[in-house]
Formats: structure tokens, C-alpha cells, sequence
């Protein structure tokens, strides 16, 4: 089978885990990763670190807003329709 | 009147469907801002624009990236002004892998590594993205927070995907190098 190496793989998991690579390429990295623990180590920390953006960077927004832009919209429309 | 009824179904058609993406977008406007006021007064903006065009907007294409698209487009034409800040990381020193090698190095239990940054406040994590110059603070925060993909970027942001590639990558970088300053600054680990 095609073999990729340890440094490959770091090089390509950032893609990987953002579900970049093509398909045959990421199933290569996947069998890579099952076998050798420290890519698996690696390819795991950017994974969550990806993950704890996520879940960190969100901000709610405020109802008033929603209600702000739903009333700005409709304005928006009637004295125009002529 | 024909006219008032082709307006009032775009209007319901526009509640329907983009209003419910205002709440992430808020999320992408406020770390792009960096602050409540001018993250409303930005989606107000987007909004009012998106509304005034979406009758040129093609059914059955992506809304969600149209509507990041005249976000940034709003975000850069009337913010980015007042926010004079240099476009560049200064990442040439932070090695690939910084952020994991670092916790090796300090003496840290594999599985444990994450869990530090978990730990920390949402406030910390959001303090950090948003020190990262726009473009590169733009890239993460459309790829990790909003999971766009990076021809979806290349679209919202108007520049090739190698370029989001190598901002995506240089920003996160960058991410990790003040991420690492702050669970020092917290003591969380052994420098």
C-alpha cells in the first residue's frame, strides 16, 4: 500500500481535519493516523483546539436586535412600493 | 396591487430564511468589531443591504454565504477604517506546532494538553482571536467558528483559496502563540 510519512502527515492534517483533502488522499491520512500514535496525538489536539474555537468564539445576539433589524426591513419597504 | 404582493412575498421570504442566520452572524460581527455597538450597527447595516438586494439574490444558492459576503464587504467598506492596525502576522518565529509542543515540553499528559485550553474562559479564547489582524482573525473565524469551507471563504472574502490558505494557516499559528501566553499568564502551566 501507499505509504505516507510521519511528516507528511503533520504537514496535511490541518486540511484534513478542516475536510480539505480529497478522498483517497484523507483515507490515507485516517489509516496513517490509526496506526502511529503520535500523529493520532497531534491530529487529536488540533482537532479539539478547532473545536474549542468553535464553541468559545460564539456570542448570542441580543433579542433587541432581532426585533430592531425585523422593524428596519419592513420600514424599508413601505414607502416604496408606490 | 401586484407590486405590493411581489414585496410582501420577498419580505416573508427574507424573515424566512435569512433572519434565522442573524445570530452567528452577529457572533462573526461582533469578533470583527470588537464591540457590541458597532457589531449591531454592522448587521443592521448588512441586513438593510441584503434585504435591499435580494431580489438579485439566485434561489437555491448558498444564502448563507451571500449574506457573509456583504457582511465583510460592509464590515471593510465602513469599519476597517477605524480600525488602523498592521495586516501582518509577525509569525515567521512561531514554529509549526508551536502550541503542542510547548505543553509537551512542559511536562504535560497528552490528553491532558487540550483540556487546559478548555479550561479557560470563553472571554480569554475570544481575547485572543481577536488580537489577530483582521484577515487572518476573518479566515479562522469563518473556518473553525462558522465552518465554511475554503472555496466558501475564497468566495465571502474575494480572494483566491491559496490565500485563504495560507491566512487560515498563519492566523492560527498566531492563535496559538497567544493562546500559549495565556494559560502562562494564567499559571495553568510550567513554563
Amino acid at each position: 500500500m501507499f505509504e505516507i510519512s510521519c511528516e507528511e502527515v503533520l504537514r496535511e492534517v490541518e486540511l484534513y481535519i478542516d475536510g480539505e483533502l480529497e478522498q483517497a488522499r484523507a483515507s490515507h491520512l485516517a489509516d496513517h493516523l490509526r496506526g502511529c500514535t503520535p500523529c493520532m496525538r497531534h491530529a487529536e489536539f488540533r482537532a479539539r483546539l478547532k473545536e474549542i474555537v468553535r464553541t468559545k468564539c460564539r456570542s448570542e445576539a441580543p433579542e433587541h436586535l432581532v426585533v430592531r433589524i425585523r422593524t428596519v426591513i419592513r420600514e424599508e419597504q413601505g414607502p416604496t412600493s408606490v | 396591487m401586484k407590486q405590493d404582493q411581489a414585496t410582501s412575498e420577498l419580505q416573508a421570504r427574507f424573515e424566512a430564511e435569512a433572519l434565522p442566520l442573524l445570530s452567528g452572524m452577529y457572533s462573526t460581527a461582533f469578533r470583527l468589531t470588537r464591540n457590541a455597538a458597532d457589531a449591531e450597527d454592522l448587521i443592521q447595516e448588512t441586513f438593510l443591504r441584503a434585504y435591499r438586494g435580494f431580489h438579485q439574490f439566485e434561489e437555491g444558492t448558498n444564502l448563507k454565504a451571500w449574506l457573509y459576503r456583504i457582511l465583510m464587504n460592509t464590515f471593510i467598506n465602513s469599519y476597517r477604517k477605524k480600525q488602523r492596525q498592521p495586516q501582518t502576522v509577525s509569525d515567521d518565529e512561531v514554529p509549526e506546532w508551536y502550541l503542542y509542543s510547548k505543553m509537551a515540553e512542559s511536562g504535560m499528559e497528552p490528553s491532558a494538553e487540550a483540556s487546559v485550553i478548555e479550561s479557560l474562559p470563553d472571554e480569554d479564547v475570544q481575547a485572543a482571536l481577536s488580537s489577530l489582524p483582521e484577515q487572518f482573525r476573518a479566515a479562522v473565524l469563518l473556518a473553525d467558528v462558522e465552518g465554511f469551507s475554503y472555496k466558501e471563504i475564497a468566495e465571502i472574502t474575494g480572494v483566491p483559496i491559496g490565500t485563504v490558505m495560507s491566512r487560515l494557516h498563519r492566523g492560527r499559528k498566531a492563535l496559538e502563540k497567544r493562546l500559549w501566553d495565556v494559560v502562562r499568564e494564567r499559571g495553568l502551566v510550567r513554563d
